[in-house]
Order: structure tokens, then sequence, then C-alpha cells
């Protein structure tokens, strides 16, 4: 019916403009509510709760340690997980549940003398005993994840029931460091002997928090664990840990009280500050990277990869990525670590002439077609795609649910090139694995040549106390990234944004702790 | 064409009709009248606010933002045309079908129908996408999966009593085919109400498409389109907070236009309005059927749609 010029219609018109009108009463009324609540709200939320850290961060694949699937979980699992080790700010082991350990002569048996009194969260005893069967079923279960770095361990056993003896196949001076992290972390065994698929929604561990509920993708809820053996140091009463806040909220989020301390991008921290809240850029052991198959055409050719690495202008990605807050690197170690190799500082400088040139020496002088996978096409993806065209690379960029890219980039192997980011790992062998092993995750093409395996070897037998380990460390880095096809991009800072009423975050390189922190 | 003529009267629909050519120009020579490369990408001036040399500033790759959105028209437009032509297909012929195709045939589009509706917009797209590869063609073509049971009972609704008249069954009588019935007879009271369907279903399906883009779902990067511009701009509004105020205008002006031409159409009679041929009775019972079947479906299905983005 035509409204205009049917008379009978005016009611109806009228109706919509009431509507309209109610519609828009309703928004203002809702929109001063809202404005109402935040200005009364207290900076920060402390009235939500005092002494509760409320982090904005990432929820974990698992909370079970030997099914985890990401680096990146180590430090949620370090909230409920406590380990014979840990790491202090500089990645070197120190005690944990174990209050010292010894190697024998020949490196080739280490021995972990406990801490006495040890209990789990739920309060069963911690002994040698349950220490035993806690890295027996990560060194045995078929399906476990943390299996493949413990290869070195023949067998372990608990002689006393402070001591647990670790005997090895060969020497290995990496254990300490190894056991800081998920491969070390003590489950309760009275969990996974009886229900062990609960763990993963139900953490039983040791660790200075416990898990009180869960909900996955969304949020955890933590107490603090009396019992811990360094419960002292714990001056928080609770933890509560979200996923990672999305970066145009994040900001709004820290002044509103929905967390009090969050990771955010490096484009939100002139904003943090602006809003008042305390900002930390903490040097860590994450690195962008480029996953690359070796043994898919055309990168079977060295040539091609060298190129792929030369036509990378690393500067220009670090500076709209992550705006500045970082550093460009051709390595997997960040500058201060022992392993950093000063000899492979610009080895893969940005040079379009050069990757032109050793196309061309490939016979690709004509143009090369590659696939460059990733989870989110904006930002690097795609000037890793512009830059690779200057080139004659011509990119397709691919992109793949996030919750696929485990199945897809690291346990198929099927992708040409991934973007990626390597978590960094507790032990130097163990990022060496990692990245470079026959079977590594982000080592797509399964080979690792024989000069990097030896360096590996010799540095899996040097004492870390050694004044000779960093000199062989830093060998194999310089063997690696040589010989390898990662293609390392910039180094990943952790920025953590708080409120005011929270005092400063240990800066620990690994894994984030928050041992000390308090919440006014 | 008396519709059209009647439409164009009004100064609703002219002023809708003036901005949909608008888009419809941006949407077929958007590419070609950009100043600047729209992939085109300068590090040294991200997020640069506009001027002379970029209209409307640079986005966090250093790319002109006004090309962008020029060139990401075609994208956007071109997809919600494509879903709705396949609804189209999918939804008329069928429905027109099911009156002349006896008893079985119409139960069983009838099934069909129900049961596609109770699909959600955006979450079949993404399966349609997870399914057969991510690219703007598959989704789109899911999304006109789905608008197909809204013209299925939208035309069905409008011939169901055409079928009835006189004059139809006096072509019936004479021996005319049923083909014959369908394109002089049956067609042209139907098109325009399809025509009223067609406009607020291009603007369901550029809201899903925007919704797509924004999600990354359906376009090949780095390819501009209105709703990834809007997804990628969120991300920096503290450097650029009236940024994504660009490609949401774009967006709410086309959607806006495509639903006052739909209500402009409807004003002017065209959906099922009584005429000579048709008389009384006929039209009472289409739009009987129409406000059962017909006419809530695109409100409830765009309802749906904000939930699910």
């Amino acid at each position: 019916m035509n409204r205009a010029l049917n008379p009978g219609s005016a009611p109806a018109l009228l109706g919509r403009r009431k509507l309209l009108g109610l519609g828009l009463g309703a928004g203002a009324a809702m929109a001063l509510a809202a404005c109402g609540g935040s200005s009364t709200a207290a900076p920060g939320g402390h009235s939500a709760g005092a002494g509760v850290l409320k982090w904005g961060w990432a929820l974990p694949t698992s909370w079970d340690p030997v099914f985890s699937s990401a680096g990146w979980d180590v430090h949620a699992l370090s909230l409920v997980y406590a380990g014979l080790t840990k790491l202090d700010p500089h990645g070197a082991a120190v005690p944990a549940l174990a209050s010292g350990w010894t190697y024998d002569s020949a490196g080739t048996r280490v021995t972990f003398t406990l801490r006495p009194n040890l209990t789990f969260s739920d309060g069963t005893a911690l002994d040698a005993a349950a220490v035993k069967k806690s890295l027996d079923r990560g060194r045995t279960d078929p399906k476990s994840l943390v299996a493949p770095q413990l290869t070195s361990v023949k067998a372990i056993s608990a002689p006393a029931a402070n001591t647990v003896v670790i005997d090895l196949t060969h020497p290995d001076y990496q254990i300490p460091n190894l056991l800081a992290g998920k491969t070390g972390m003590i489950v309760n065994p009275a969990e996974f002997g009886a229900n062990a698929a609960s763990l993963a929604a139900r953490p039983a561990g040791a660790g200075p928090f416990t898990l009180t509920s869960y909900t996955q993708n969304e949020k955890a809820v933590l107490r603090r664990n009396p019992g811990y053996w360094d419960a002292a140091s714990v001056k928080l009463g609770g933890f509560e840990l979200y996923p990672l806040p999305d970066a145009s909220t994040v900001v709004a989020a820290l002044q509103s009280g929905q967390y009090n301390v969050a990771q955010i991008p490096g484009s939100q921290v002139a904003a943090a500050q602006a809003a008042g809240l305390e900002v930390q850029v903490i040097p860590s052991m994450v690195v962008a990277t480029l996953d690359v198959d070796s043994a898919r055409a055309p990168f079977t050719d060295p040539r091609v990869v060298q190129a792929l690495k030369f036509a990378i202008d690393r500067e220009a990605l670090l500076k709209t990525e992550a705006f500045g807050h970082g550093e460009v690197t051709y390595q997997p170690f960040p500058k201060g670590y022992a392993g950093y190799d000063p000899g492979s500082d610009g080895l893969f400088a940005y040079d379009p002439a050069k990757a032109k040139a050793l196309l061309a020496q490939a016979g690709h002088a004509g143009g090369l077609d590659i696939t460059l996978t990733t989870s989110a096409a904006a930002g690097v993806p795609e000037q890793i795609q512009a830059q690779l065209k200057q080139v004659g690379i011509n990119a397709k960029i691919e992109v793949i649910p996030q919750a696929q890219f485990t199945q897809i980039i690291y346990i198929q192997h099927s992708r040409q090139v991934a973007v990626d980011q390597f978590a960094g790992r507790d032990s130097a062998v163990q990022a060496f694995q990692v990245l470079f092993g026959q079977q590594g995750l982000m080592n797509p093409g399964r080979a690792t040549p024989p000069e990097l395996t030896a360096a590996l070897d010799k540095v899996t037998r040097t004492p870390l106390d050694s004044p000779d380990y960093p000199t062989v460390l830093q060998a194999a880095t310089a063997t690696a990234v040589r010989t390898m096809p990662n293609v390392f991009l910039y180094t990943v800072p952790r920025i953590l944004a708080r409120a005011k009423g929270v005092s400063p975050l240990p800066e620990t390189t690994v894994v984030q702790r928050f041992e000390g922190v308090t919440v006014a | 064409m008396r519709t059209l003529r009647r439409t164009l009267t009004l100064p609703a629909a002219r002023a809708a009709l003036a901005v949909l050519a608008v888009v419809a120009v941006l949407a077929v020579f958007g590419g070609l009248i950009a100043p600047q490369d729209p992939l085109a990408q300068d590090t040294t001036r991200v997020l640069q606010g506009p001027s002379g040399a970029h209209l409307l500033g640079t986005d966090y790759l250093g790319r002109d933002v006004l090309s962008r959105l020029l060139a990401g028209t075609g994208r956007s437009v071109l997809g919600a045309v494509e879903s709705v032509g396949a609804a189209m297909v999918l939804g008329v012929v069928p429905g027109l079908a099911s009156l002349w195709l006896g008893r079985a045939f119409e139960w069983a589009a009838l099934r069909v129908v129900d049961a596609l509706m109770t699909l959600p917009f955006t979450l079949f797209a993404i399966a349609a996408v997870g399914v057969f590869g991510n690219g703007l063609n598959q989704a789109m073509l899911a999304l006109g999966v789905l608008l197909a049971p809204l013209f299925f009972r939208v035309s069905r609704a409008a011939a169901v009593g055409l079928r009835q008249a006189q004059y139809v069954e006096a072509a019936e009588l004479m021996g005319a085919s049923r083909g014959r019935i369908l394109r002089t007879h049956i067609a042209a009271k139907v098109l325009p109400t399809i025509a009223v369907t067609t406009a607020h279903a291009l603007a369901t399906a550029l809201l899903t498409v925007a919704s797509l883009t924004f999600l990354g779902v359906g376009v090949q990067p780095p390819a501009p389109t209105w709703g990834g511009m809007l997804a990628a701009d969120l991300g920096y509004l503290a450097q650029q907070p009236w940024a994504p105020v660009l490609p949401g205008v774009l967006i709410m002006i086309t959607v806006g236009a495509l639903n006052l031409l739909a209500d402009a159409i409807r004003d002017s009679g065209a959906a099922g309005a009584p005429t000579r041929a048709t008389g009384r009775r006929p039209w009472r019972r289409t739009r009987e059927a129409a406000g059962t079947a017909a006419v809530p479906q695109p409100r409830e299905r765009r309802s749906d749609e904000a939930v699910a983005a």
C-alpha cells in the first residue's frame, strides 16, 4: 500500500516514529547508565577483590602439561604447576621443588634432592615417588607431547623419599633447564592414575595457585596455594586468567577494571600510557619467524631459501607490526642470552638485489609462485607479500583458522611457508630441537644437517657452568642459522600494561612469574 | 514499468536510487578511479591523517585509504549481488513451480525451504568456506542458498492467488501453455513483489558480506573490502579513532539506500497492489499469504544476523 496516498497508513507512520523515539530514549538512557557506571567504578577495579590479579593473556590449550600443544601455554601452566627447577630472570635453572642437584662426573646421572614436606595443592604428599611417576608419564605416555624432549632419559628412580635420580643415555647437562618448563611440571599421580582426561580442565599440581573454576575460552579463576614451596613469595590472594584481549578494547578494559594486567600490542603502548597505565616492555625469548618447508619445491633449493631470507625487510616489519618494540634478528635467541651469536648479526640484512640474483641462479629469474600460510592476514603477511613481490616472488596468502594452525602447520607439516612465532624454550637444546630437530614442530622439512646435529651434541655434553658453554652454544646457533631454512624476523617483547595499584612485574625472559607482585 | 514510474515519483526512492547509482559506478569503476594503487604500501607513512597526497589518510601499512575504499566497493557490492542473484534463481523458480508441478513437489519444496530457514547466515557461510575453500564466491553462493527460501515464499505467496484468477483460468481453458501463462500472466504481477524482496535481500546480503569480510572470511588478502577495512582499522583506534567511520558510513549508506528503495517500491503499491487485471479478491489472498509466510522473514533473519556477527 502507498502510505503517501492512503490516509489509513498515518497511524502506522506515527507508530514507527513513536517507536523510533522510544528507541532513542532507551538508547540514551543506556548510554547514560553506562557512563555513570564507568565513572563510579574504582580505577583498576580493585573493589572487585583486593589482591586478585586479573591477567588478560591467554588460556592454555590444555591444563595437562603432557598434552598441552602450544609453547605459549607454559605461562598459564606455571601458575598451577611447579617443577624440580625454575628459571631465573636470565634463563638459568635455579632450585624449585628440588633444593639442589648434582651431576656425576660422566654427566650421565643427575641426582635431585627434594625440599622437605612438599605437598600437592590437594594436600597429597609430593615425594620422590610422585616425581618419578609424573616424569615417567611424560616420557612414556604414547600420546605425550613432551616425550621427544626426554629421549636422553634412560631411567628415573626414587631411591629415597627426597631423592630423584635421572639416568641418561648420554651426557646431557640441559636437564635442569629442561625440567623448569612444561616438560618437568610435576602432576599429581593420584589424579592421572584414575582420571587422566580430567587434567585437561582440572590441573593437579603443586604450583603457586590452584584452579577453582574454568570456563573454556572465557576465564580461569585461581586462588593462592598456601602449600606452595615458596608460598611466602606469593603475595596475591587470587588470580584470574583471561584470553588475549582485543587490541581495540584492551586499554579500555584495563581502565574499567576488567583486567588489571594485560598483554597489549605495540600499537597500544602510547594509548595505555596516555590512559595512566603502567607499561612494562619485558625482553622475552619470543621471535617472529617464517617456518619454511625445505622438502617442498621451490625451497628444496637452498638458494631460494637464501633469497627469501634476503628479500625480507625486517626493519619495516618491526616498525609497522610492533611499533618498534623489539629488535631485528637473524637467529632464535635474543641479545644477552648465552646462545646469542654476535657473528650472525646482519647475516641476511635486507638486500633485494641479492635475493633477485639468487633466484636467477636457481632458475627463477622469471618469477616464482609460493603460498604464505597464516592465521591472520592483516599486517605482517601482507607486508611480507609486498616485499617478496619486489624480488619477483608472488606470494598468495592462505588464511587458516587459528584452531587448526597446530594441526596443519606443526603436525601435518603440509604448507610451504607459515608465518609464525617461536615462543622460546627453557633449555637451549630444547629450542634447537623444536626449531631444527628432525621431529621439531617448526622444522617442516624434517631434515637436520649432520654438522648441526654434531654441534648440538657438543652443547648437550657441555656443562652449563663450563666457561666453554657460551662458545659451544653460539657455534651451534651460527651453524643452525646458516644451514636451516627457518627465517627469523624480529624479537617480540612481552608488553604488559598494568593498573596503578599493581606492583611492577618480575622481568623474566622465558616464563612470566608473579612472585612478590601485589595488587592494592 | 508502471511500478517503476510510480516509485520514481517518490522523493525517497529518487534519493535511494541516486545513492545506489553512485555505489554501482564505484563498484564497477572504483578501482580505475582510485587516485593511487590501493595495494601500494609505504611504511614510511603509516597511519597518517588526511593530506593533499592522501585525502583520507593512510592505513597501518601506508596504503591510501580513499583508494582502498573505492577499490573495495566492487568486491563488497558484487558479493551481495551474487548471493541475491543465486537466491532469486533458487527461490523464484521453485516458488512458482510449486504451484503448478503437483502436490508432491509442493510438499517436498516447502519442507526443504522450512529446513533451510532454520540455518543462520553467517555460520552457514563460514562452514561453506571451510568446506569449499576461502573465497567470496563460495560464501556468497552459500548465502544465496539461505536467502532462496525468502524468494520462494514471496513469489509463491504472490502467485498463489493469481493462479485462481479468472483471466488465468480463461487462458488455461483457451489452451495457453503453462509456460505462456507463467510468462505473460503471472510473472508481470509477481515481479514487483520480488523487486521489494530483492532490495531488502540485497541490504541483508551486503551486511552479511561486510560481516564475513570483517571476520576475514571469503576474501583473499590484501584485497580491500569495506568489512575488512573496518576490522583492520579497529586495531588502530588509538592512532586513528575516526578511521572505522569511513567504511562504516559507506556500509550504512548503501544498506540504508537499499532499504529505502524497498520501502518506496512497496509504498508505490508495487507489492501486489490491486490492478484491473487481478481484481480485489486475489489481492487480499496475496496479502494474507505474504503476511504470514514471507514478510516477517527478512526482519527475523536480520536480527539473527546481528547476534551472530
